[in-house]
């Protein structure tokens, strides 16, 4: 039945997440005098990146995703959110990674900058992670590549490295001053 | 934060009331300083002013918007020592009424958004309208005001006439695109059901459902449509100060006449109108239009008139902008595209002269530049284009210059013909499919390593859709049909793979972040719940040659 195509919602990882989502803002504040941060982390690669809770609207399954002609390298295309058109993004080259086609695991981030909802194409969705704000230190040099642009520190947990994104920076440019654009 | 919701709200509300008057006051003005300056003396339209000046002023009151309600107080005054004393009705007085009614718009538009440069000349404008008003001790303001009362009333409208706010109109039509999705998928469900039971009279019920809906939706989406209509004229309107403030600062008579003001719009269209006129117009008084003593030795009036003119054409709208000056200089434009390595396109002049519109073709000397402004007939163009419309202009050396805008009645649903170029759809507004055409084998040739097939008679540029659309481009020949697209008097064909069908396609803007693809102009959603891109007929056809 296509017209059902579009109803990622009501799936239910989707709505627990979304459950999870809901709840977060008020268990944050009660018991936690130290600043805390709240982040979504996912997956590229190896790495795992986060970024703050308070941008994330939702996580949903990838869909079929149109492509848009001669846009922007990082732009993946634009999907259907509920009628809505949503552009996703190709974070991976965003950050220097080869592209790669959604796996079964892969999940689209919808996240408001700006009052922008923007899409971000992810390899997998790992969890919400509490941070004190006090273990975000500057990206080490092992992480300080020419995409360092895009990062704002890096959080250690245990044997955890997460890389904390820049989600103004990784949006911003927006396709205006990005040469990069597909046929000439 | 509620509340500055809500003030933000009262302004929106205030701003949509009072603007429309303060322009009309203005037009209003502007009209008397003209008269005036002919030798009438007559004051009988600024006698019908008061109602509407009082109504600014009590509105401006109750929003707390002082340099408002200063002005048109003084304003007030301005108007009651005019119908008092008739040897002041002069052109310093109508001076005084145009650049206060001019500052008042100004100040009503920008309502929302305190201070600014207008608020600052209210303390000018104010100082030498009383120093005016105390030199002129005639006035008897008082009278004046008492007799306002009664005119007040007329300002409230039909009683079967109410305000709505206009997102309230576009949440509407939102949720009718959603409907009109959900209604394109029935066709094919229906078909896989038919395909299932077979024949069965449910399915002939259903069937008869489906068609019903589908003439109902018609309906549905042309009442919708009204709502959101106005008259151009709302645009024409803020044009005659522009083009008085302009011919001022050139030293120029020029009138602004208009034709078709009442000729309806959908709203979000005329939003967007207004931006690229003001290029045009601008152009005309500043460029197209010569200096009195020439005029004079060409045997022409010292006063220039540009007229604004719309009509309707089957479901398009066509604005023009035409002046009476001295024409495009056509020698200058060709040199100036030579310059520029710029392929003219073959044809008559008019083709010619389209260069003007091509990107980076603005010149500090010739047409198409607004002396230290920088800004060009391309930008008024690309707006045009951005718009689903068409720009075309035709000049006679001597007797003027005409743009020509081709518009879309709406912007929001748009007829279009769905096809397929590897294997992804788009929509192609089907205002600009001039025909499309199964091919023949053979029947695109190459000239000049470009590809060309004949189309009645004459032989128009070819384009493959997988290469303008950054798919994997095929060898020419490979694809099995061929849509001419046309734009004005151009055309393009593009070979695509399939032809899917004809549907009313509801458009989305493309957000920013997937940058300006210039051969997309927006985003719809398909019955199957996929998006599909909305290739830019326009843009295609006028673009240059693909290399």
């Amino acid at each position: 039945m296509p017209a059902s195509r579009g109803a990622e919602a009501a799936h239910p990882a989707v709505l627990e997440f979304a459950d999870r989502l809901a709840a977060a803002p008020e268990a944050a504040p009660a018991p936690a005098p130290a600043a805390q941060l709240q982040l979504i982390t996912f997956r590229l690669d190896a790495e795992e990146f986060g970024i703050p809770i308070e941008s994330v609207r939702e996580v949903t399954r990838v869909g079929d995703i149109t492509r848009v002609p001669r846009s922007p390298r990082h732009v993946r295309g634009v999907t259907n959110l509920r009628g809505r058109i949503l552009p996703v993004l190709e974070i991976r080259s965003r950050l220097g990674l080869e592209p790669l086609d959604p796996g079964p695991r892969a999940r689209i981030v919808v996240v408001e900058v700006q009052g922008r909802l923007v899409g971000l194409l992810v390899d997998a969705v790992a969890q919400v992670q509490k941070v004190a704000a006090d273990r975000v230190v500057p990206p080490p040099d092992e992480v300080r590549s020419a995409h360092t642009d895009y990062l704002t520190g890096v959080v250690h947990l245990d044997r955890r490295l997460i890389i904390l994104l820049d989600l103004e920076r990784v949006l911003g440019a927006g396709g205006a001053p990005s040469p990069a654009v597909s046929a000439p | 934060m509620a509340d500055e919701n809500a003030f933000a709200e009262l302004i929106h509300e205030y701003v949509a009331e009072c603007l429309p008057l303060a322009e009309r006051v203005s037009d209003a003005f502007l009209e008397i300083e003209r008269a005036w300056h002919r030798g009438g003396r007559d004051a009988q339209a600024i006698a019908e002013l008061k109602g509407t000046l009082h109504t600014l002023k009590g509105n401006s009151a109750m929003m707390g918007l002082a340099p408002m309600q200063r002005l048109a107080h003084l304003l007030e005054d301005l108007c009651a020592l005019a119908l008092a004393d008739e040897g002041a009705r002069g052109l310093e007085l109508a001076g005084l009424l145009v650049e206060g009614s001019g500052l008042l718009v100004d100040l009503v538009r920008g309502a929302a958004e305190p201070g600014g440069a207008a608020a600052e000349a209210v303390g000018g404008f104010a100082g030498r309208a009383s120093e005016y008003l105390a030199a002129h001790p005639a006035a008897p303001a008082a009278a004046l005001r008492l007799d306002r009362r009664r005119s007040d009333r007329r300002a409230e409208g039909d009683a079967g006439t109410i305000r709505v706010d206009f997102r309230r109109l576009d949440t509407l039509l939102e949720i009718f695109g959603e409907a009109m999705i959900e209604q394109s998928a029935l066709p094919e469900v229906h078909r896989r059901l038919a395909a299932r039971v077979g024949a069965s009279p449910e399915l002939a019920d259903l069937d008869r459902v489906v068609v019903a809906l589908g003439s109902t939706m018609k309906r549905l989406e042309s009442a919708l449509m009204q709502t959101r209509l106005l008259p151009i004229s709302t645009v024409f309107g803020r044009f005659n100060r522009l083009v008085r403030d302009l011919a001022r600062g050139e030293q120029k008579q020029v009138r602004l006449e208009t034709e078709g003001g009442e000729m309806l719009l959908d709203k979000s269209i005329l939003d967007r109108l207004g931006e690229p006129l003001v290029h045009l117009v601008t152009n005309a008084v500043v460029h197209g239009i010569e200096r009195e003593d020439e005029r004079l030795r060409r045997g022409k009036p010292p006063e220039a008139t540009v007229t604004l003119r719309a009509s309707a054409l089957a479901d398009r709208a066509v604005v023009s902008i035409s002046d009476d000056g001295r024409g495009l200089d056509a020698a200058r434009i060709l040199a100036r595209a030579a310059a520029l390595g710029m392929d003219l396109p073959e044809g008559d002049a008019s083709a010619a002269y389209a260069v003007i519109f091509a990107p980076g073709f603005s010149t500090a000397d010739a047409v198409s530049q607004v002396a230290g402004r920088g800004v060009g007939l391309d930008a008024a163009a690309s707006a045009i284009h951005a718009l689903g419309g068409a720009i075309d202009v035709a000049s006679e050396p001597g007797r003027g210059v005409t743009f020509t805008l081709t518009l879309p009645l709406t912007l929001a649903i748009v007829r279009s013909l769905i096809v397929e170029v590897d294997r992804e759809r788009y929509a192609v507004p089907l205002s600009h499919v001039a025909e499309t055409v199964r091919l023949e084998p053979g029947a695109v040739h190459e000239i000049n390593r470009q590809g060309v097939v004949m189309w009645r008679g004459a032989a128009i540029h070819v384009a493959d859709g997988g290469e303008i659309l950054g798919s994997a481009p095929e060898r020419v020949g490979g694809r099995k049909y061929c849509v001419v697209l046309s734009a004005g008097p151009r055309r393009r064909a593009v070979l695509v793979d399939r032809l899917v069908g004809h549907q009313d396609v509801v458009v989305k803007r493309l957000d920013a972040t997937v940058g300006r693809p210039d051969v997309v102009s927006g985003a719809t959603i398909l019955g199957d719940g996929r998006v599909a891109c909305i290739l830019d007929a326009a843009g295609i056809v006028t673009q240059r040659a693909v290399a």
